[in-house]
């Protein structure tokens, strides 16, 4: 519409000045007459050379962010033709892969003849989730407004944004410990009944019974055992990732999150469940140290949650009739005291089959 | 530094929500300075005004200091530029009044200068006209400083310093082509007209200033002011991130246009000159058809196009009604010699009337015809054969006889003019359809009646005996009857009264009642010319005077004609120039009572054209009367061109011939008419400011709100609502959200709406065009308007002073 406009107030321009120049015989506006002729020439020429030296290039943090951190999207146009373009219309298109919330907007910006023009984006999500910037097509408008031309072109940059889960430790801890009966009982008799299944280096929140003191003291610095229980083989972990109008997803990988992270503090394996929707089925992954803790999240938030009844728990319990104890970590309504409470409705409960 | 985490806190807080959950901070980009921008934006100012004034002064060959102009233009259009880099509202507009008082001061000290500078424009301007219209003389007006090159440069720069000031409020508010070319493009109109082209360097400034104009209004990014940030979120709908302003592609886009607009110019220029592109063209019918009426208004100035007239000032052919002031040019329009004999006036008749109506005098011949309208009229002839006959006759002691040479300089041609009582050899010479041509001389031989003895007229009109005189003379229209007859009595007029008695009794009664005046204003389509001047407008001039003394005389049963022609004092007569070698007694014989007179040529201008009456007296025949009073009014030279000056205040001199200032100094505030004028503009300078300010505000803030997507005007609504309510009430910033800004609107405004439903429609229908049905929308619309009207209803005079303001 804005083109048409343009257009048509540039011919009213021209006959206006055809007007005045014939009616007056004016010598000016033949000069002037010459020159509106040529520009629309010069701007439309112009936007065909400048569309056929342009490129773009859109860059997001490689390393995970967490919710609520601001970090940094960059835009850069190159223009390697010598026509500046006062108009140049990106269409970005961002989401949020793990909940499948989309929107977008035209960022306009000027590309200077010759030139880099280059736009940061800060960026915060409140969501966690894939966060995914795209632009399928540049749009390139005359000088003269004139002419719109679309470049077709597929750049994309992506980011994950992992929940921000609250130190738990403690009431990790202690489920975990309702949870897997052989540990407590092991606990109680002072063994240690877990097999090594490594040795790295030292990292804050190890327990100090952990730490190697040998080879700590032959390597001059602190290592620590990585150890494999067999108990923890049977905790698993039940994440349901349904979703409904009050983010209660959000909830549960937020709870998920503070719980998980506390189980990996404190060196407490475990198998965490999930139905993913981009198999149909249910996922599982043994978690033993924070790198598998990342990885597991990852998978996670490649993945998207899913909306209506849960699905996770009966799942479950179909495919591992003989699991025993299990921690639920999902919706569960309020008044149970057993239960350690998140935010959006989200609880973690430990229960067992049957 | 990239793809750096960073801790936040509040992250909503006049962010842009991309989508649920998804937040855009302030987004930045290097688009240089904001100085840098104003600088490349005062350039194209500078180009259109050096375009457009050069260009002009290029035409005419007038020349001036190209070098203080293009510095002073340039200084001046950075200057106003540069308060747009002003990083609050307050200090563009100290810097506006600032310049203000230097502009006024300056304006007062070089007021001569400018005003010298002005009138070396116009007698440039008009000496070229004069060629190009082939006029017969053109007014000269007095330089009081010669030294054109600096008066015109400074002229220029006054005149420069306008058009910078009101191009640049547009460079950074509307950027219209239209206002742009309206403002800049009609003063080449003069120079275009007089087929004068401006020197190719001032239409390529004039080239890149149009085309620069046209891009960024095509483009947009023009408004931009220094607390912009580089990107910014256009409204609220937030769907388009746009930069503001880049000084690199405003550089770049100037550059390019410099380029192409010199190579089209001068590549134009070499190969087709613009005497081969007159050649093109086979006729001229625009200058055919108006190079008169221009022709006057160079002359005339504005009023020229306000008067029907086809000479203001001149003979009107008993056409009434049509004039609204009178503004004669004083050229001179006939020149006559003879030898003066009597103190009287010397009336040259040129045109009787004798039916009136449809406010028009019809003339008792007919132009085209050749022939008398009315047979009847045979014996009452209107150029006074008769009476002539009569006073060649007459062997008194007051007798004369003269000669008298006329000779038109620009009086109206369809018309001969003689004097009382010319008796022709050559009869046919006198009817007036034969008319005197420019230049051309008419002798005539006349017979004075230098004293007229009281016994003339001393009649009353019932014992007249007027069976000779044809009853045209003594008709009255039926729509002037009522009113004639009640003036008539108003004056007191009865039918014992003489002839004589009437007339001075209407000519005193005029006299007293209905001043004298140039400006009496136009008669109103539907009004009778006299009826409306003789019982609403009451005043006039001879016109008007003339015309209705006819009525009433005849009304009283006097036989009376409309006469137009030229009238001159004796006073004319004794500051013209006798004509040395001329034989007086070839041109005046008999009874004189100025004694031995030369022969004088008086040069008769068009502000002695003149109307009045003749009335027939029994045993004598036609004589004039005059019915007209005095005029008090001063004598202005009230063309176009002396009113702009005296805008100058240089216009008017006291009796010692100095300059006494303008008006004011008129006033005997003289003294302190600086100060005066510094106040009283900076008042005014202030109060247009304002306004123009609530103006722009209110008409971007309806376009906002009346935009033809209706998504984005029930958003723009809302948010003037938002906008009116942080006016009245400072508490509404707390709300962050549109649930708790409408709660806040429940409670203070209006209970009745549902804060559930608004806040879901306006949050989702920010991210989805179709999202809401176009009822809703129009819902939302209506709903917003009647908030506006609750606002206003429920605050207190001073806060809705505040809202007018906004």
């Amino acid at each position: 519409m804005k083109r048409v406009r343009n257009i048509l107030r540039y011919i009213i321009i021209i006959i206006l000045d055809i007007f005045v120049m014939i009616v007056f015989h004016s010598y000016i506006n033949f000069i002037l007459l010459v020159g509106l002729i040529l520009f629309p020439i010069y701007s439309i020429i112009g936007v065909r050379k400048a569309a056929e030296g342009l490129s773009l290039k859109v860059e997001a943090p490689v390393e995970a962010m967490c919710r609520g951190e601001e970090f940094d999207v960059r835009f850069t146009v190159h223009n390697d033709s010598w026509f500046p373009l006062v108009n140049v219309n990106l269409n970005l298109e961002f989401s949020n892969a793990f909940y499948g919330k989309t929107g977008g907007h035209v960022l306009n910006i000027p590309v200077r003849a010759g030139k880099e023009t280059k736009v940061t984006y800060p960026i915060v999500m409140e969501y966690c989730g894939r966060f995914l910037v795209e632009v399928n097509e540049i749009s390139l408008v005359d000088i003269l407004g004139m002419q719109e031309r679309r470049i077709p072109v597929h750049e994309l940059a992506e980011c994950l944004v992992f929940p921000n889960g609250a130190e738990r430790n403690n009431e990790a801890g202690r489920i975990y410990l309702r949870g897997v009966s052989e540990a407590v009982e092991s606990k109680e008799k002072g063994y240690d009944f877990s097999d090594i299944s490594g040795i790295r280096e030292y990292i804050p929140g190890d327990k100090l019974q952990n730490i190697h003191w040998k080879l700590s003291v032959k390597k001059d610095d602190l290592m620590v055992k990585e150890r494999v229980s067999v108990s923890a083989m049977q905790l698993n972990v039940l994440v349901d990732l349904s979703n409904n109008e009050e983010m209660s997803a959000e909830g549960v990988l937020e709870l998920a999150d503070s719980i998980t992270k506390g189980f990996v503090v404190q060196n407490l394996p475990f198998t965490v469940y999930y139905y993913s929707t981009n198999t149909g089925g249910l996922n599982n992954c043994y978690i033993g140290n924070e790198i598998e803790r990342k990885q597991w999240l990852e998978m996670v938030l490649y993945d998207r949650c899913y909306m209506g009844e849960a699905l996770t728990e009966d799942l479950f319990i179909r495919q591992n009739p003989g699991a025993g104890s299990y921690l639920y970590i999902g919706v569960v309504e309020g008044g149970n005291e057993d239960v350690i409470y998140g935010d959006r409705k989200a609880g973690a409960l430990l229960k067992t089959q049957g | 530094m990239f793809g750096l985490k960073k801790k936040t806190e509040d992250v909503h807080k006049g962010d842009l929500l991309i989508t649920d959950g998804m937040y855009l901070k302030q987004a930045t980009m290097n688009n240089g300075h904001i100085v840098l921008n104003c600088f490349l934006r005062a350039l194209i100012v500078f180009f259109l005004v050096l375009g457009s004034i050069g260009g002009f002064l290029s035409a005419f060959d007038i020349n001036y200091n190209f070098l203080m102009v293009i510095i002073v233009f340039l200084l001046l259009s950075m200057y106003f530029s540069f308060l747009y880099a002003a990083t609050r509202l307050i200090y563009r507009d100290i810097g506006y009044i600032i310049f203000f008082v230097f502009f006024v001061g300056a304006i007062y000290v070089l007021r001569v200068y400018a005003n010298s500078g002005f009138y070396s424009i116009v007698n440039n301007i008009l000496n070229k006209a004069k060629a190009f219209f082939d006029l017969p003389g053109v007014r000269e007006y007095e330089v009081q400083i010669d030294n054109d090159y600096l008066t015109v440069s400074i002229v220029t720069c006054f005149v420069g310093l306008v058009m910078i000031i009101v191009l640049n409020i547009w460079m950074y508010s509307i950027m219209s082509m239209f206002w742009t070319m309206l403002f800049t493009f009609p003063i080449l109109f003069i120079p275009i007209y007089m087929k004068l082209s401006p020197d190719p360097m001032y239409i390529v400034f004039l080239m890149i200033g149009y085309m620069a104009v046209m891009i960024f209004k095509a483009n947009g990014h023009y408004v931009v002011f220094a607390w912009d940030s580089p990107l910014k979120t256009r409204g609220l709908i937030k769907k388009r991130v746009s930069y503001t302003q880049d000084s690199t592609i405003f550089r770049q886009t100037l550059l390019s246009l410099g380029v192409i607009s010199l190579c089209v110019v001068f590549v134009s220029s070499m190969m087709i000159s613009p005497q081969a592109f007159e050649r093109k063209f086979n006729s001229d019918r625009l200058r055919d058809l108006t190079s008169e009426a221009i022709g006057n208004f160079i002359l005339l100035g504005v009023s020229s196009m306000f008067n029907e007239y086809p000479s203001t000032g001149g003979m009107s052919g008993g056409r009434l009604g049509g004039v609204s002031n009178v503004r004669p040019d004083y050229m001179t329009d006939l020149e006559v010699s003879f030898v003066p004999h009597s103190n009287d006036a010397i009336y040259l008749k040129g045109f009787t009337g004798g039916i009136y109506g449809d406010n028009q005098w019809e003339s008792i011949y007919d132009p085209e015809q050749g022939e008398k309208l009315d047979t009847n009229v045979i014996d009452d002839d209107a150029s006074l054969q008769a009476e002539a006959e009569k006073l060649k006759n007459d062997t008194g002691k007051y007798h004369g006889s003269g000669r008298m040479i006329v000779k038109n300089i620009g009086a109206d041609t369809g018309y001969t003019y003689y004097p009382y009582y010319t008796l022709s050899p050559n009869f046919d010479g006198l009817f007036n359809y034969s008319g005197i041509d420019y230049g051309e001389e008419r002798e005539f031989n006349f017979y004075p009646k230098i004293v007229w003895e009281n016994e003339l007229g001393n009649k009353c009109p019932k014992d007249m005996d007027v069976s000779g005189v044809s009853s045209i003379f003594l008709d009255v229209p039926e729509k002037n009857e009522e009113v004639v007859s009640d003036i008539s009595k108003k004056i007191g007029l009865n039918d014992n009264m003489t002839e004589y008695e009437i007339v001075d009794a209407v000519r005193d009664y005029f006299e007293e009642n209905y001043p004298y005046t140039l400006k009496p204003g136009r008669t109103p389509d539907k009004e009778d010319f006299v009826n409306y001047f003789l019982t609403k407008n009451k005043k006039g001039f001879c016109a008007h005077f003339a015309s209705s003394a006819v009525l009433i005389f005849r009304h009283m049963g006097i036989p009376a004609r409309y006469v137009e022609g030229y009238a001159f004092s004796m006073e004319s007569v004794f500051a013209s120039d006798e004509i040395d070698g001329l034989d007086p007694s070839d041109y005046y014989q008999g009874y004189s009572a100025l004694g031995d007179a030369p022969v004088m040529k008086v040069e008769v201008s068009d502000a002695q054209a003149h109307a009045w009456v003749e009335i027939y007296v029994d045993g004598f025949g036609w004589r004039n009367v005059e019915v007209t009073p005095g005029s008090n009014e001063i004598t202005e030279e009230n063309d176009f061109w002396s009113a702009f000056s005296d805008f100058f205040g240089a216009g008017v001199t006291d009796n010692n011939g100095n300059n006494a200032g303008n008006v004011i100094g008129n006033l005997n505030l003289s003294r302190y008419s600086g100060v005066v004028y510094l106040l009283m503009g900076i008042i005014a300078f202030v109060i247009i400011l304002s306004y123009v300010r609530i103006l722009i505000r209110r008409i971007r803030r309806y376009r906002n709100c009346n935009q033809k997507n209706r998504r984005d005007a029930a958003i723009a609504q809302y948010a003037d609502v938002c906008d009116m309510i942080r006016i009245c009430d400072k508490g509404f910033d707390g709300c962050r959200s549109h649930k708790e800004q409408l709660e806040y609107i429940k409670d203070r405004y209006d209970d009745g709406i549902n804060v559930e439903d608004l806040k879901t429609d306006l949050e989702r229908m920010s991210f989805h065009d179709d999202y809401l049905e176009d009822k809703r929308m129009e819902e939302i619309i209506q709903k917003m308007g009647e908030l506006r009207k609750l606002i206003r209803k429920n605050v207190k005079l001073k806060t809705r002073m505040m809202l007018w303001k906004r």
